[in-house]
């Protein structure tokens, strides 16, 4: 009951904004080279990271401050106040995960690339998992074989990617669909 | 006073956390995207993220055991310390918190997990009454944080007594009842303080000699002293009215008075009754000790729907009103019933004093410009609006006088009319009537 405290640490904190900035300067390089709709979505891009970021700074800030009822607050405060909490509802790492996915996806192909942007993703995931919950590194310990294994797919991944078309492609396609099912499955209401 | 009922099983709702639900994002949308654009290194991108995801398939209790206690004793006063303790069974492998979700004039605090494995949840009441505490909100995560489960159980109602006003003089009746107590009365009896010196007759005490002034006087003097008599009081709250602030209104500081007063003169080993005057009339007779205080608290807290309509009431209950009683009045003097009860208490030739405890005025309106600006803006400008704003200032006005000139007519009966503003002690405005015994005709 100890590992998760209520401080926000600094450095994941830290963290999450290298990592949020990482994953879309990874997603958008070179620019020259992607579709024309890349431009709207890295602005999209970032501002999600913007917001993410901002959400966390709100979190950490909010933490242990009371709250003061809203019919007390003058109109433009509680204006503000609410303008804040509805901002602060939206999911912005979701949509900073999918933009990125989107950006990369408008580049061609660029396997080794886009497994390692995987990699800062989920790095950006973990580290802002560990600035939410107090957490430190170490409770990770236990998932250092998961991520290692995912890792190895990741690499399964790039080599079935470098793979022409048609030579074996079609198998992992379908691997990946009933993955997707999975997913799908983990992530219905438990 | 909080109260705690027996353990209990509450069901858990259990669903993703936040971090499962961006990781189910990750993977769902690197998959898609693989399937649909037919690139298999996003399926690799969105491979860690789903191997993350399958300890949140672990077994997850559907109830779990809450217990509530109380951490403190069963006296709770207003702005006073208390904690509720809670205790989660039955979801080993699971952290556990407990946050309190306060109810209105409940102020909680951080909650902190002890080494017994109960939770302490300290609040803090602010107000007075019989009220809930508020929701305790638990939330359960497994080891990974992928799951996350919530239940929500209510938190015990508390008891809070209203801070009693500080009263340390007292206001002390000139002649008392022939009931032993600690109050110095006029006549000669066996108290401790000293009254005067006498001849000496026959049966007298010699230990009471006084020898020295035998010395002077040539014949034996001897040393009296004044008997020790306890008070009758009874308090008369008013609590039919009930304006301003709520916190600090009438009926809050009325509380608060009365409370004050009857534990000070408690603590004397007075007898106190009280009557409370509301939308009906309860009393309890006057009666000495801690169980009396416990009994005035209990009536002040409580509105049984007992008692005597107050429209009802023509006059206040005699049994209430023992012969020689001082009658402490803590009112805003709103009440033209009350005011008639006082003038007829004070023509029975019961010693009274009233605590006015108004200490607000009616709102004439936001934007209340002044009558010399309105008279600047003269007639022309006299918009409806400034009409209105003038003829409630004008009532407000009247509205003065009349609550003055109640005070001036129960001044002119012999009542005195000291104010209270629920801030400093009662000492202060009781000071003229504390200094010197207060005449009466008992």
């Amino acid at each position: 009951m100890t590992r998760y405290s209520a401080r926000f640490p600094a450095p994941a904190a830290l963290a999450v904004v290298a990592l949020a900035a990482a994953a879309v300067l990874c997603a958008a390089l070179p620019m020259h080279g992607a579709s024309r709709g890349a431009k709207p979505v890295l602005i999209v891009a970032a501002l999600c990271a913007a917001g993410s970021v901002a959400q966390l700074a709100g979190r950490m800030l909010a933490q242990g401050a009371a709250r003061p009822a809203e019919s007390y607050l003058p109109t433009l405060t509680g204006l503000a106040s609410r303008a804040w909490a509805a901002t602060a509802a939206v999911p912005w790492p979701q949509l900073l995960l999918v933009a990125v996915l989107v950006l990369e996806v408008l580049h061609p192909s660029r396997p080794w690339h886009t497994v390692l942007l995987g990699l800062i993703l989920l790095g950006y995931l973990l580290a802002l998992h560990l600035a939410e919950t107090g957490a430190r590194v170490f409770v990770l310990r236990g998932q250092l074989r998961l991520i290692a294994a995912g890792a190895a797919l990741g690499a399964v991944s790039v080599g079935a990617g470098l793979l022409p078309a048609g030579a074996g492609s079609g198998w992992l396609t379908a691997v990946a669909g009933v993955a997707a099912v999975i997913a799908a499955g983990l992530a219905l209401p438990v | 006073m909080v109260t705690a009922g027996p353990p209990m099983q509450a069901p858990v709702t259990w669903r993703l956390s936040r971090h499962a639900r961006r990781l189910v994002t990750l993977a769902i949308a690197g998959l898609l995207i693989a399937v649909l654009a037919r690139r298999p290194e996003f399926a690799g991108l969105a491979a860690p993220a789903l191997l993350l995801l399958l300890p949140a398939g672990s077994a997850r209790p559907a109830t779990v055991g809450v217990a509530l206690a109380a951490g403190t004793g069963d006296r709770l006063t207003e702005g006073e310390r208390a904690t509720i303790l809670v205790r989660v069974t039955g979801a080993a492998g699971f952290d556990a918190q407990v946050r309190l979700q306060a109810a209105a004039w409940i102020a909680a605090e951080p909650g902190v997990l002890g080494a017994d494995g109960w939770f302490r949840l300290p609040f803090r009441s602010q107000r007075w009454g019989r009220r809930p505490v508020g929701t305790l909100e638990l939330t359960l995560h497994d080891r990974w944080r992928l799951v996350q489960g919530r239940l929500r159980v209510d938190a015990p109602t508390a008891f809070c007594y209203p801070l009693p006003a500080r009263l340390e003089s007292r206001v002390v009746l000139s002649k008392l009842p022939t009931r032993l107590g600690e109050h110095p009365a006029r006549v000669a009896g066996e108290g401790n303080e000293f009254s005067g010196v006498r001849e000496f007759v026959p049966g007298d005490r010699q230990r009471r000699i006084n020898w020295p002034a035998t010395t002077r006087r040539g014949t034996l003097q001897l040393n009296t002293f004044a008997a020790e008599r306890a008070q009758v009081v009874v308090i008369l709250m008013d609590v039919s009215a009930d304006v301003g602030e709520a916190g600090t209104s009438t009926a809050d500081l009325a509380v608060r008075a009365a409370a004050g007063v009857g534990a000070s003169y408690l603590a004397a080993r007075d007898r106190v009754g009280l009557i409370s005057f509301g939308a009906r009339v309860r009393w309890i007779s006057p009666a000495a000790g801690r169980r009396q205080a416990d009994r005035i608290m209990n009536l002040v807290m409580t509105d049984s729907g007992d008692g005597e309509r107050v429209d009802a009431v023509s006059r206040l209950p005699h049994a209430a009103l023992p012969p020689g009683a001082l009658i402490v009045v803590v009112s805003p003097l709103l009440s033209l019933r009350l005011v008639e009860a006082l003038r007829e208490l004070r023509e029975r030739g019961f010693a009274t004093i009233v605590i006015d405890v108004l200490c607000s005025e009616p709102a004439v309106g936001a934007g209340l410009v002044s009558g010399a600006a309105l008279r600047l803006l003269g007639g022309r400008l006299m918009t409806g609006r400034y009409r209105r704003l003038e003829m409630a200032g004008l009532a407000r006005r009247v509205w003065r006088m009349e609550q003055d000139a109640i005070r001036f007519s129960l001044r002119e009966l012999g009542i005195p009319v000291v104010r209270w503003d629920g801030q400093s002690s009662l000492d202060e405005p009781l000071a003229p009537y504390t200094r010197r015994a207060m005449v009466n005709r008992a």
